[in-house]
């Protein structure tokens, strides 16, 4: 197992580098350069020569590159151009509402799609089924930004239930603040509810009609014994598939949601650099975004290994 | 009939049988029929937009703003008094373009480099597959905004940027159909004739390995659809007063209490084309490949 972990760390380091040249390329591709960018028009030439010379834009491109890598190893992502502050200091102010929106819609999502696939498994072909399988093709078509709208329109304008936007920490204001996450996070957690319950549903399925549930039904145990003790846990790998790929679902769909419902994230933060034309802070968090991308996606190849052992020899 | 080198008589299908086969399993779907009514309603409404939108798509009547749906706006107007029916109409040649063209994009430039990859082997694709991974990296909408930001906003740079971010699944596809088909019987047949690598390449193994991609391009373009209108709704895609879905409804957010339909009119055309384009996907994903039916 241990090899297996290592042999996936090593082969994503040729990944990370090329991760890197994109993301520098990114600020050297944008119209003009990081100068034009920094300063006004009106700026005179002078002055944004000396600034070159001190940001070492006037060095050879691989030498730039070389000094960047120099920097992120020593943990400097650079500067907002905005507020001058340090990137990471920037992220982790903003880190907060995005990791408790994730977990939020996360859990919304599990405790939705478990008992809708369930049920459409159980009783596949009849109301139940093709209820639970147009919950997941209008899960899957909704758009995100659509969905939250719709969400604001009924429980903040015409019910009033809930607030439409800010953000109050749950973890300081308790109630009040999680109100203030409900409708962003069943926003993102519907969408993801409707993909994972399609998959377990079709998995709960494959797995129903095989030869070791005849037998365990054969021994006369309960419906429901059948489904939690064997067919669930058989039926559980794709849907880690299915979760790994769609994190990059998640995490974009939190940019928008962030963005909907003005919630203070790492999402917002990035749409937020990219309007202000704030490439360094747009370079970092994007970077730091791909760096939690890779790890999240390793962290669910290590997870087959403990669900399915005979995938621990791959 | 066709005689096989032992002589003996072999029913093979001809090609013509085959498509119908693929067609009459398409058709097959349940849902088909649905879906291509609503993929050939969206192009008709986008050839035909300038005939079918009542009114100036950009044309602003001020002292007619927010007026609700009725028998001369029928979805209503919006804050500058604008047609929302007509900007919807206008703004389904926007997705329609952007779906198709990106996905078109990305299935040439990925089918390209997956072949080249595939084919080719060793370093060349140890280099290109890396390059894809690296794209894969990042989560696609965050990557489309970051390319969105340098390529600036409008159709070409969403055009580019979706089709940046589709190609590796299109080149993962390729590679791996090649990997399958270069060693079949009859492309070392070729070879052993002295045929070309490129000859070998076009008349072989492409259109051997094309039907995944087929399958693939027509799943996508729905997603393509969904990506152009979440980036135009975030303000990087299509620039207003132009008309899109994904920007109208961004426009139409801060009016949500007095008039929803600036939302709601081109939110329900998004679906239902989503819609309608899944289901078509499915039918031909089951129509040529009935192995990967869900």
């Amino acid at each position: 197992m241990a090899e297996v972990v290592l042999r996936r760390l090593l082969a994503t380091v040729p990944v990370l580098l090329l991760v890197t040249a994109g993301v520098f390329a990114l600020l050297h591709l944008t119209p003009g350069d990081p100068v034009d960018a920094m300063m006004a028009e009106s700026a005179d030439a002078s002055t944004k020569e000396s600034l070159r010379r001190e940001l070492g834009l006037d060095r050879p491109i691989a030498v730039q590159y070389a000094a960047w890598m120099g920097r992120l190893l020593r943990g400097d992502l650079g500067r907002s151009i905005r507020n001058g502050e340090p990137v990471l200091e920037n992220v982790s102010r903003r880190i907060r509402p995005s990791v408790q929106l994730a977990l939020l819609a996360m859990a919304i999502s599990l405790t939705i799609a478990f008992p809708v696939a369930i049920a459409s498994a159980v009783r596949h072909n009849t109301g139940v089924d093709r209820l639970g399988t147009t919950f997941a093709l209008f899960g899957i078509c909704m758009p995100n930004f659509l969905l939250a709208l719709l969400l604001i329109f009924v429980f903040g304008v015409t019910l009033r239930w809930l607030p439409i936007s800010g953000y109050l920490d749950p973890l300081e204001e308790g109630w009040s603040g999680l109100r203030s996450l409900i409708l962003p996070a069943v926003t993102l957690g519907l969408a993801l509810a409707a993909v994972i319950t399609r998959t377990l549903r079709s998995s709960l399925l494959e797995a129903l009609a095989e030869d070791y549930v005849r037998t365990a039904r054969a021994k006369g145990l309960s419906e429901w014994v059948v489904i939690r003790g064997h067919v669930l846990k058989n039926a559980l790998i794709p849907v880690v598939t299915v979760l790994g790929l769609q994190l990059g679902t998640l995490i974009g769909g939190a940019v928008i949601t962030e963005y909907v419902f003005a919630l203070p994230g790492v999402g917002r933060l990035v749409v937020d650099a990219v309007f202000a034309r704030d490439y360094p802070l747009v370079q970092g968090v994007i970077l730091l975004i791909a760096l939690g991308f890779i790890v999240s996606n390793l962290l669910v190849d290590v997870l087959y290994g403990y669900i399915d052992p005979r995938l621990r020899r791959l | 009939m066709a005689t096989s080198t032992l002589g003996f008589a072999v029913s093979e299908p001809a090609v013509g049988d085959r498509r119908w086969d693929a067609l009459r399993r398409a058709a097959r779907a349940r849902l088909a029929p649905l879906g291509a009514a609503v993929l050939l309603a969206a192009v008709v409404v986008a050839l035909a937009a300038p005939v079918l939108a009542p009114y100036d798509p950009l044309a602003q009547d001020l002292g007619n703003a927010l007026a609700r749906p009725g028998r001369a706006h029928w979805l209503g107007t919006d804050n500058v008094g604008r047609d929302v029916l007509s900007r919807v109409i206008w703004g389904t040649r926007v997705s329609l373009v952007a779906g198709f063209v990106s996905v078109a994009i990305a299935a040439a430039a990925g089918g390209l480099l997956g072949m080249l990859a595939g084919y080719a082997g060793g370093r060349a694709d140890g280099v290109v597959m890396r390059l894809m991974d690296a794209v894969l990296s990042f989560p696609p909408l965050v990557l489309a905004l970051a390319l969105g930001a340098v390529l600036g906003a409008g159709l070409t740079g969403v055009l580019l940027a979706l089709g940046v971010v589709y190609t590796p699944t299109f080149a993962r596809l390729m590679r791996g159909q090649v990997l399958s088909v270069k060693t079949r019987d009859y492309v070392e047949a070729a070879r052993a004739l002295g045929a070309s690598g490129w000859w070998i390449a076009g008349r072989h193994v492409l259109p051997n390995a094309a039907t995944p991609i087929v399958v693939q391009a027509s799943l996508s373009v729905a997603f393509a659809i969904l990506a152009e209108a979440s980036l135009s709704f975030l303000g990087l895609g299509i620039q207003p007063p132009a008309a899109s879905w994904g920007s109208m409804i961004n426009a139409g957010r801060g009016y949500l209490q007095q008039a929803p339909w600036i939302v709601f009119g081109p939110g329900a055309a998004l679906f239902v084309t989503v819609v309608g384009l899944n289901f078509v996907g499915d039918a031909i994903r089951d129509g040529l490949d009935p192995r990967l039916r869900g």
